[in-house]
């Protein structure tokens, strides 16, 4: 891959990842990152939905009428996000339950948005694709992250698996929003000290 | 072309497009998904029933339904019943119960025996607590306590209480939820208000014994 591209798609996954280093889509790292599984969902869901939207976008960037440019891409992300949502009370009833309201919020979810204005709407199809699937990717990486470790500590389990002895008392702390919050912004120290990001 | 006239048709064609291909998609997917919700029902229902579907795939807790559970009125009220294999009469009753936790409705299934008074089972399956604290009203350590407790006693509904973790049990009550008081007391409150609107039609059948 041309070393343009690879920066297109891998930069996200730390440098300029969006939860860590641009605090974007942080509702939805907080509400579903109780459970792993739930969260690879919500990675798959968000990952496909930005990925197609950008590359829509990109296609009709130079036809949309400047005047409704974001009318224009909240329909097709709102369009992209319901289909996600009915594909999964089709075909993943249980995890469509846990995921409830979260995966329609994907519509306001910055990153989705925020990549269709900041690049789609500039650069070719290619460059865009490669941009949302990067940003997809580098949002799950978070987002895991933050669920491996309060699945960990609040129920003992990893991907419903039981890892620590049935003996142990979950960490109610963490399975609330302000677990998720301290989680979060350890991590958001952790990514911005390796990569020496500063706030400017 | 004028530009905003380019505006207006680019705007309608989106329009078109967009509802098109959504239409298309709920059109295709409903019978799914509407599958879904009804074999979700069966499913809570055969739970309550006190069978362990752990294990159970979706054909057999269907085959369980259709083999045990029927489907009846009491009065204007929807109740289940269970027939054992080779039973001619039903065993055990089961109705929806539904009321308010904390943050949202709680819904599910609560089973009776065969003596119209203790409970087989209950299962909870729709609601929006807290996971980790309100929500453990849908894990097996809270709800296999209601197995055997008594729900109504001489035709009347018992005064059911679920009570502060420690607090010394009785056969009408059961343990709470640490960190979910109000979930619990909203458990307390919806099986009362059922177990009052049921009580007619349990002390009909028992009568007709």
């Amino acid at each position: 891959m041309a070393s343009a591209s690879k920066k297109i798609l891998m930069d996200p996954f730390s440098d300029n990842n969006p939860i860590t280093i641009q605090v974007l889509g942080i509702c939805s790292a907080l509400a579903v990152t109780v459970k792993v599984d739930t969260a690879i969902v919500m990675t798959l869901a968000l990952t496909s939905v930005v990925t197609l939207s950008n590359l829509v976008i990109s296609l009709l960037r130079n036809v949309i009428p400047s005047g409704i440019r974001m009318i224009v891409e909240m329909a097709v992300i709102a369009s992209l996000v319901i289909i996600a949502d009915q594909l999964l009370r089709a075909y993943m009833f249980d995890i469509s339950k846990q995921l409830s309201v979260f995966v329609g919020l994907i519509i306001t979810n910055c990153i989705v948005m925020g990549r269709a204005e900041a690049f789609a709407l500039q650069n070719p199809p290619k460059e865009s694709l490669l941009d949302g699937l990067g940003n997809g990717i580098g949002y799950g990486i978070i987002l895991i992250a933050v669920a491996a470790i309060r699945e960990f500590l609040g129920f003992g389990t990893l991907l419903n698996k039981q890892i620590l002895p049935d003996s142990y008392m979950g960490n109610g702390l963490v399975l609330l929003a302000p677990g998720a919050f301290i989680i979060l912004g350890l991590l958001i120290w952790l990514q911005r000290t390796i990569s020496k990001y500063v706030e400017e | 072309m004028r530009e905003d006239t380019r505006t207006i048709i680019f705007a309608a064609g989106t329009c078109l497009v967009v509802s098109l291909l959504l239409s298309v998609t709920a059109q295709q997917l409903k019978p799914l998904q509407e599958a879904n919700g009804v074999f979700d029902v069966k499913r809570n229902i055969v739970k309550a029933f006190g069978i362990d579907i752990a294990g159970m795939s979706r054909e057999d807790i269907e085959a369980t339904y259709a083999a045990h559970v029927d489907e009846d009125k009491a009065g204007e009220l929807p109740i289940f019943t269970w027939t054992e294999d080779d039973a001619d009469k039903a065993s055990k009753y089961a109705f929806p119960v539904s009321g308010k936790g904390l943050w949202s409705v709680l819904y599910g299934y609560l089973a009776l025996d065969g003596d119209l008074e203790t409970i087989a089972g209950i299962s909870f399956y729709k609601h929006g607590e807290t996971p980790g604290l309100g929500a453990e009203i849908e894990k097996p350590w809270f709800q296999n306590q209601f197995k055997g407790k008594k729900l109504y006693e001489d035709g009347k509904p018992t005064d059911f209480q679920v009570v502060k973790p420690g607090t010394e049990l009785t056969d009408t009550s059961v343990d709470g939820i640490s960190g979910a008081t109000l979930t619990g007391n909203g458990v307390e409150e919806l099986l009362q208000k059922d177990a009052a609107a049921y009580a007619e039609y349990f002390k009909s059948v028992k009568e007709g014994e």
